[in-house]
């Protein structure tokens, strides 16, 4: 046990782990220089490698021979940044003892540093700062300033950073010697009762359930009859091994060392990410704190684009879900997309990528409404009831108070975006909470903001706002009450319930407005006029109207003519695939984002 | 039973707005009959043609002689039906009385005169040969000539073009009491001097709501005036729809000669080389000048009967269930109601027709029933 270390790379987003984790590879001969044919080979899906982020923690194991000779098995897991996917990185540290924390020697210090930092000291590991991309020219401007925000931070002395380039390899060994130097072995005893820790479980069409463990105490064996001890289910386990770049089966786990099993397991929600797993006939009585359990934050509704394909966007929905333990779905229906799902994610990111990857590896055809957080309603029978469809709102006469979900969100950006940083969070509502100075021109700013001002734009704006320099993290607080009213959009007099939203009151008259001119923009102009409204009860806040076509009728159609209309008429269908009608009002999938769109 | 198409690419003059396929030089006339008569050979059938149709180009640059020689080709190569419809294009500026009458004598029975426009400024924006004065004695030589059932072809929409001087056209072409009148909506085709003017911003086109106002016009007068509107842009008396376009339009045979040709048989269509010289070549190698075929598959049929029928005299229900078996009724159900309030769309219990009103709109309901019928 003393020769195995356990450790993760942590980092705000695109500070460069996965990069330092190629040159880790590639040192440790784990990857040879021939097999390193992409750039963060570990972001294996074409998702993570297309968008040059990290959305899945991903584990290996390298064989490494020190400076002083001795022959060291190194588990090493890469973090996603991406704040939606925290959990992620959560998890990751409870199987390691130490974290590699990487700082971008031109960024420095930002919000997801912090927060990822804490989450680690939290759980007890040991820290390796990493000031990374000394390579770029610009470095030398900043440098200075960065180690100082670490050594801040950290409270660290200079020489515990480590001076490295992910892309061109300086400091790759010094970072190598200072894993087996300073991070502590694991510690364990592979006589005792198991206690292996579930951190993460992925889907495999062949093998079920790829279950990945840290094993504290005891030993794994292939054939062990094991416990699942919060979920009471029990397996005879197949296959036991660690992970190269494939898994590699050894057969044996012991005490101390990152790995796999499967079981024939079906389903990824058969597992509990987090559960202890122990020997049925020697349990452990000391089962491992398990994790928090993650809820989604943000929800919408994913429609087959024909009605006829909802089973096939179920099955998809269900495979997908093999995959991704986070997303929720549940079946329901509307008036202008038929049946579909209302889905549950971590954040805007995790959305986007579901859906993505619906279209892509599922070949769903798909269209979405816009996302929205959950309401809390206390009715007036003093009920509370969960609203995650802004359309299922209970009557207003039902209604004694709505409750938002709020964040506590930390912004860290240069001084002189302060005022233009407060501007955007008041106007979402938000309380600024704190205000601290990490340097004399870097402030760290705390919110208490509505998550439902968030979903919508926020992060562009934030970025858009200052130069990109700003960087945001934020946490769920707690549920807080808010004038809040329902918005409906009615087309030709019909309301249209994708279209509905739950805005503040005070801002309801311009936002209904602002969605008016919106829709107007996005409906195509139809054989009828559109009467497009904005209410509120029954009183109407906004109006405009889309004219209808006045003419649109090809003069001349003989012999030659046919074939090229009928491959017009095939090509225009194939456009209106995406395009619901709800009255005789055809609306495309734009416009079910118009409020995205909107200033 | 099917219609018989023989392009004549030959004009005298290129019209600014036309794309099919005619060249200006004549001096192949005699060689391209001789090619013509050969391509009958290659394409034999035993079915009965009930409509031959010569179009173009301008099939009056082909002189009587020719004309007959050809006729008589066809004659003794299919079996024709006793009442045929015999429809020969002509340019009003290029014919005379002697010309009409033997033209007559070798079998045509019916005339269509590109007329367009009575106004001089929009005839010389078209690039029309003729003037006004020459397709009101167009029209009386067809008439002294013996000819009953003449069409002429009225254009609107026409850059520089208003309300009044559309009326005008239109009153004076109904003064010349045609048979039949198509009036078209000026389309700018890819490739046509129009359109490179247009794309260089040299004209201004009618907006869309002048065209359709000129549309609304048209519609109104010529049915005010007993002309029954039988497809988007014709109109004809009592019994004298064009029975060779109808062909086109109800999904039936037909089959075409000459270059650029598109001939349709047996749910197949088939195009003919777009140049005199490659169709010639090919006729001549002994071998069908055909740039390409495709054989429709059930579903492609069913579009273009469904889109071809909505443009014209209706869409047939029994043939859709028959065929295809598809109740087109209950399938736009969810479509039908709002377009009979909007009074665009009549169901006579055998079709679903547009109106008027309907045909402004044809394109957007057509696409509406061919999402429908998925
Ligand atoms: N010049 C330079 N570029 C680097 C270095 N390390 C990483 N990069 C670049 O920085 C970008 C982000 O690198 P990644 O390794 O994907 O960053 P990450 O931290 O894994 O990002 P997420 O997983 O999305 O949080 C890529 O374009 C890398 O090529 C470095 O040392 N020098
Ligand atoms: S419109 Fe008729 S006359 Fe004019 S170029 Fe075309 S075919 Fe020839
Ligand atoms: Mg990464």
């Amino acid at each position: 046990m003393q020769h195995y270390r356990n450790f993760c790379i942590i980092a705000h987003i695109d500070h460069g782990k996965s990069t330092l984790a190629d040159r880790l590879l590639e040192r440790t001969g784990r990857v040879s220089a021939r097999e390193m044919t992409m750039n963060q080979i570990l972001d294996d899906n074409p998702l993570e490698q297309e968008r040059g982020i990290t959305i899945k923690l991903h584990a290996i194991q390298m064989d490494y021979v020190s400076a002083s000779g001795e022959n060291f098995k190194l588990n090493l897991i890469d973090t996603p940044g991406h704040v939606d996917f925290s959990y992620e990185v959560s998890r990751s540290l409870s199987a390691c003892e130490g974290a590699l924390l990487v700082v971008d020697a031109t960024q420095g210090v930002e919000a997801q540093t912090i927060s990822n930092l804490f989450m680690a000291l939290e759980q007890g590991l040991e820290i390796i700062p990493v000031i990374n991309k000394i390579d770029l020219p610009s470095a030398v401007t900043t440098i200075d300033n960065v180690k100082k925000q670490v050594m801040d931070l950290l409270g660290c002395k200079e020489e515990d950073m480590i001076m490295a380039s992910a892309k061109t390899g300086i400091g790759v060994d010094e970072i190598l010697e200072a894993v087996i130097a300073r991070i502590p072995a694991p510690k364990g005893d592979p006589k005792a009762p198991l206690r292996a820790l579930i951190y993460d479980s992925i889907f495999d069409a062949y093998r079920g359930v790829v279950v990945n463990v840290r094993v504290f105490d005891g030993t794994l064996r292939e054939k062990d009859k094991v416990l699942f001890m919060v979920t009471g289910q029990s397996y005879e386990l197949d296959e036991v091994g660690v992970l190269y770049m494939q898994r590699k089966r050894t057969g044996i786990l012991e005490a101390g060392n990152v790995g796999y099993f499967t079981a024939a397991i079906r389903k990824l929600q058969d597992t509990k990410v987090g559960d202890t797993v122990t020997l049925l006939n020697n349990p452990t009585d000391n089962p491992i704190a398990g994790f928090r359990e993650v809820k989604p934050m943000v929800f919408s509704g994913i429609y087959p684009a024909e009605s006829d394909d909802f089973e096939d966007l179920r099955e998809a929905l269900g495979k997908l879900t093999l995959n991704d333990s986070a997303i929720s779905f549940e079946p329901e229906s509307s008036n202008a997309l038929g049946f579909g799902f209302r889905c549950g994610f971590l954040g805007l990111l995790h959305m986007e990528i579901v859906q993505e990857r619906l279209e892509r590896e599922f070949n769903q055809t798909i269209i979405t409404t816009v996302p929205n957080v959950r309401y809390k309603v206390i009715t007036t029978k003093n009920e509370v009831v969960w609203v995650d469809n802004p359309a299922q709102l209970p009557k207003t006469t039902m209604i004694n108070e709505i409750l938002e979900p709020y964040i506590r969100a930390q912004i860290i950006a240069p001084s002189e975006f302060v005022g233009t940083i407060m501007k955007l969070c008041m106007d979402r509502r938000g309380v600024m909470t704190g205000q601290t100075y990490l340097s004399a021109d870097r402030v760290d700013l705390t919110f208490n903001m509505p998550l439902g001002e968030v979903v919508f734009d926020f992060y562009d704006k934030l970025k858009s706002s200052t130069r990109g320099y700003a960087s945001l993290d934020y946490e769920y607080s707690d549920y807080e009450p808010g004038e809040l009213v329902l918005m409906d959009i009615l087309l030709n007099g019909e309301p249209v319930d994708a279209l509905s939203s739950i805005v503040h009151r005070q801002k309801a008259h311009e936002w209904g407005k602002k969605l008016c001119i919106k829709l107007k923009e996005l409906i195509p102009r139809q054989m009828f006029e559109v009467a497009i409204q904005a209410s509120i009860g029954s009183k109407v806040v906004a109006r405009e109207s889309i004219s209808a076509i006045r003419k649109n009728v090809l003069a001349k159609c003989y012999g030659g003519d046919i074939s090229r209309k009928r491959k017009l008429i095939e090509k225009q269908k194939e456009g209106k695939k995406r395009m619901k009608q709800v009255g005789r009002v055809e609306i495309p999938q734009e416009a079910f984002h118009a409020v995205l769109s909107i200033d | 039973m099917f219609g018989l198409y023989l392009h004549i690419p030959f004009c005298e003059k290129k019209c600014s707005y036309c794309d099919f396929y005619s060249i200006e030089s004549t001096e192949h006339i005699h060689a391209f009959v001789r090619t013509l008569v050969q391509e009958i050979d290659l394409r034999s059938t035993s079915d009965i043609a009930t409509s031959v149709f010569f179009g173009g180009g301008t099939p009056s640059l082909l002189s009587p002689a020719d004309m007959a020689t050809i006729i008589s080709k066809l004659c003794n190569s299919y079996a024709i039906a006793e009442d045929a419809e015999w429809t020969m294009e002509c340019n009003p500026g290029t014919v005379t009385l002697e010309r009409l009458e033997a033209y007559r004598a070798s079998g045509i029975n019916r005339l269509s005169f590109g007329v367009q426009s009575f106004t001089a400024s929009e005839l010389m924006f078209l690039d029309r040969i003729h003037n006004a004065d020459e397709a009101d004695a167009a029209m009386s030589l067809a008439r002294a000539a013996g000819f009953d059932n003449v069409n002429m072809d009225l254009m609107f929409a026409v850059p520089g073009q208003t309300m009044e001087t559309l009326n005008y056209n239109l009153l004076r072409m109904l003064s010349l009491e045609p048979d039949h009148i198509s009036a078209y909506s000026l389309i700018y085709e890819h490739g046509t001097p129009l359109y490179a003017r247009l794309k260089k911003g040299l004209i201004t086109p009618q907006n869309e709501e002048v065209d359709a106002e000129m549309y609304a016009l048209v519609i109104a007068t010529l049915t005010a005036a007993g002309y029954e509107q039988y497809e988007v842009s014709n109109f004809a008396r009592t019994r004298k729809q064009c029975r060779h376009n109808l062909t086109y339009w109800h999904g039936d045979n037909y089959l075409a000669l000459g270059p650029s040709a598109h001939g349709y048989i047996d749910n197949t269509r088939y195009w003919n080389h777009r140049s005199l010289s490659a169709w010639t070549s090919k006729v001549h190698e002994g071998v069908l000048p055909e740039a390409n075929r495709e054989a429709l598959t059930p579903h492609e049929q069913l579009v273009e009967l469904l889109f071809l029928t909505l443009r014209a005299d209706g869409v047939p229900l029994a043939e859709f269930q028959s065929r295809f078996d598809i109740d087109l009724q209950s399938l736009l159900q969810p479509d039908l109601g709002h377009w009979f309030d909007a009074g665009f769309v009549i169901d006579n219990g055998i079709t679903l027709r547009l109106t008027g009103e309907g045909y402004r709109v044809c394109d957007e309901i057509t696409l509406k029933m061919i999402e429908r019928v998925g």
